[in-house]
């Protein structure tokens, strides 16, 4: 866009939130020059009375940052080592749990995950830490070790495993193995978006570390790139943090009230604070499959107060309005993922897993995997797919009447199917076959016509279905 | 007149989830607009008060009478009805006393009060203010602060724009984009509650 242009469109776009980062930008600088782009701007955002109203009833209000509930600074400041014990090694930073603490590998609002060795088993462990400040409460603790147990029995290839669950001098932990690579969300970072194939194996894989826990009826609930791990040099995928969420939730909520973190992956029935299933985990994949697609994630604004009124009451933006050349069957798997209704979602994380594997299949080999029928069926959700849809039923009406009309005319001549044969045959050839009989001249404009219709059908519908990558 | 305490069990009445909370704001903006409506026809805070709590008790028990339907909207517009009538039946006549049998309060939330009426005007003033004042302070935690400001200082406290961008040191072209998107928010959301309040 240029800067200089005047572009009333551009203003709707950015009334209904449409405007990415840069083009906002853009739009401002604009804004910067053009008085008569201001003006518009005015009139179009709210009527007159509307703004009039706004000043004389709010200025009686005090409502400034200071009448608000701050949101208190979040606790992302590095956390102290105070608790390690003392170690003879100097190589190490402390000791920990009978580990030997070589490094701090990260560290998140509900702890510090630290780098251990463990010297009776000679080998490195990653030990995540529980922040004094949820451990302060007993329930928490509690929970913690529950869902940290409960997380330990999914036994899966994409689910990180649990080594143990304890308790060091007051301040639970968990010992998961450690593994070399990077998370989703950095990989994202580095490379930004990911391509086709790519997507389907980590959303594939992902999806079947879901349905593992989910068959024991345990839902993560912080679905995103962050805790999905991928290790160095093998194609796996990993999903940490299993079942913790909870224990952060409940300690972080009942503490202050405040939202903590970002909450930008949330299905909308977390967002409202209502009960959860398996459903939420869903749209969060679908969250993680669109950030791998456009680089960020599907919701974002300027608080997290924002982010959660945008999950709950926006549309996200199409992908291939951010990325074209994204195939139109995943924006369909995605889009089914992010409906806002659970029950309109996929009914499990192990028919998104199969799904996504066949979609994988037909990526690999376009020429011999056709892409899985479901997507013909359900995937069309939208205005025009149904419009398509209805041709297919029109026409295949209107061939059904063609043909049904075909069989009826012989009869209708009261004379019997030999009779009608006889003279049908008669107007052609006296040895005419009955298949050579149902292409009279008379017929033959209005057949090939039919059949015109059914194949610009057929090759609507084809193009309906996307370029095959 | 009751005790407070009676107000939540009345509240259980209220089994639906949306209508709890449709209840929850129903009463943040109406319980302000009945006492100013009061303070104006010259009655004392305390009195005021009262009389909020009392128009709210008796809106309340009318919610036993609500028959729920498939419609979602149908509880908000309905009991935006009962209570505007209460109000003003209450402003002109006096609220119903707590021991009047259940018939008498039935009538009195159905009397139709005069449209024409002073009360009337005033009602609709002080209902439409508070629930601006309500929906800004709903969509103010979706701002930054500076985004905030640039609304606040131009369009409510009046500064000019210019003067807005350097006090909050942006460019004039974003505060303007700013306060644009905040009002635009504010108008949605003041929107969503006054929807509907066209059948009333």
């Amino acid at each position: 866009m240029n800067i200089s242009t005047c572009n009333p469109e551009i203003i709707e776009q950015f009334l209904a939130e449409q405007l990415d980062e840069q083009q906002r930008a853009t739009f401002e600088r604009h804004l910067d020059e053009c008085d008569d782009c201001c003006r518009l701007l005015h009139e179009r955002t709210a009527e007159a009375t509307l703004w009039n109203d706004a000043r004389s009833f709010l200025s009686s209000a005090e409502l400034t940052a200071d009448a608000l509930p701050k949101p208190s600074p979040r606790e992302t400041s590095p956390t102290s080592l105070d608790f390690l014990a003392p170690t003879d090694d100097p190589r190490m930073l402390g000791r920990f749990a009978g580990y030997e603490i070589c490094g701090v590998i990260g560290s998140g609002g509900m702890g510090i995950v630290l780098k251990g060795f463990d010297l009776a088993l000679n080998r490195y462990a990653a030990i995540k830490v529980l922040a004094p400040h949820y451990a302060s409460s007993g329930a928490a603790r509690q929970r913690f070790a529950r869902e940290a147990q409960a997380a330990a029995a999914v036994v899966h290839d994409n689910v990180i495993a649990i080594h143990g669950v304890s308790e060091c001098n007051g301040l639970p932990y968990l010992v998961m193995p450690y593994v070399k690579g990077v998370s989703l969300q950095k990989r994202i970072d580095r490379n930004g978006p990911l391509t086709t194939s790519e997507m389907l194996r980590i959303a594939m894989q992902t999806a079947r570390g879901l349905a593992a826990a989910h068959d024991q009826g345990l839902v993560h609930r912080d679905i995103k790139p962050a805790n999905i791990l991928l290790p160095e040099n093998v194609e796996r995928v990993m999903i940490t943090d299993f079942g913790l969420a909870r224990a952060a939730d409940d300690a972080s909520l009942t503490r202050s009230g405040v939202i903590a973190g970002t909450p930008q992956y949330m299905s909308p029935e977390q967002a409202r604070g209502e009960g959860i299933d398996h459903r939420s985990d869903l749209f969060s994949l679908g969250s993680v499959m669109y950030a791998m697609a456009t680089g960020h994630p599907p919701f974002r604004a300027e608080t997290p107060y924002g982010v959660l009124r945008r999950i709950t009451d926006s549309d996200h933006r199409p992908v291939q309005e951010i990325r074209s050349d994204t195939p139109t069957w995943m924006c369909e798997i995605i889009d089914r993922l992010l409906n806002k209704n659970a029950a309109e979602r996929f009914s499990s994380a192990k028919e998104v897993a199969t799904l996504l594997e066949d979609c994988l299949a037909h990526v690999q080999q376009p020429a011999t995997v056709p892409l899985p029928f479901v997507l013909n069926r359900n995937g069309r959700r939208n205005g025009g797919r149904r419009a398509v849809a209805g041709i297919i039923i029109g026409v295949a009406g209107v061939f059904l009447a063609w043909a049904a009309l075909f069989q009826e005319s012989p009869p209708a001549d009261m004379s019997g199917p030999a009779a009608s044969q006889k003279k049908i045959g008669s107007l052609s050839n006296e040895t005419a076959t009955p298949a050579e009989l149902v292409t009279p001249t008379d017929l033959e404009w209005s057949a090939s016509d039919e059949l015109n219709t059914i194949e610009s059908t057929l090759r609507e519908l084809k193009q309906e279905l996307g370029p095959v990558p | 007149m009751n005790s407070p305490e009676t107000r939540p069990s009345l509240l259980l009445r209220v089994r639906n989830r949306e209508d709890r909370e449709a209840w929850a704001e129903f009463s943040e903006i109406y319980r302000p607009v009945i006492q100013r409506l009061a303070r104006l026809k010259g009655m004392q805070d305390a009195d005021s008060e009262d009389l909020a709590q009392q128009v709210l008790l008796t809106v309340a028990s009318a919610i036993e009478r609500f028959e729920p339907d498939d419609s979602r909207a149908r509880f908000r517009t309905w009991i935006k009805t009962i209570a505007r009538n209460a109000i003003l039946n209450a402003l002109t006549r006096g609220a119903p006393d707590q021991a009047t049998g259940a018939a008498d309060m039935q009538a009195f939330l159905e009397q139709r009060p005069d449209p024409g009426s002073t009360e009337s005007a005033q009602f609709q003033h002080e209902y439409r203010r508070e629930v601006f004042l309500w929906a800004s302070r709903q969509i103010r935690p979706e701002f930054s602060e500076e985004t905030w400001q640039s609304f606040w200082l131009t369009a409510v406290e009046g500064l000019d724009v210019d003067a807005a961008a350097e006090q909050l040191e942006r460019t004039r072209g974003s505060v303007y984009a700013s306060r644009s998107r905040v009002m635009r928010r504010l108008k949605q959301k003041v929107e969503e509650f006054t929807d509907g309040d066209d059948d009333l």
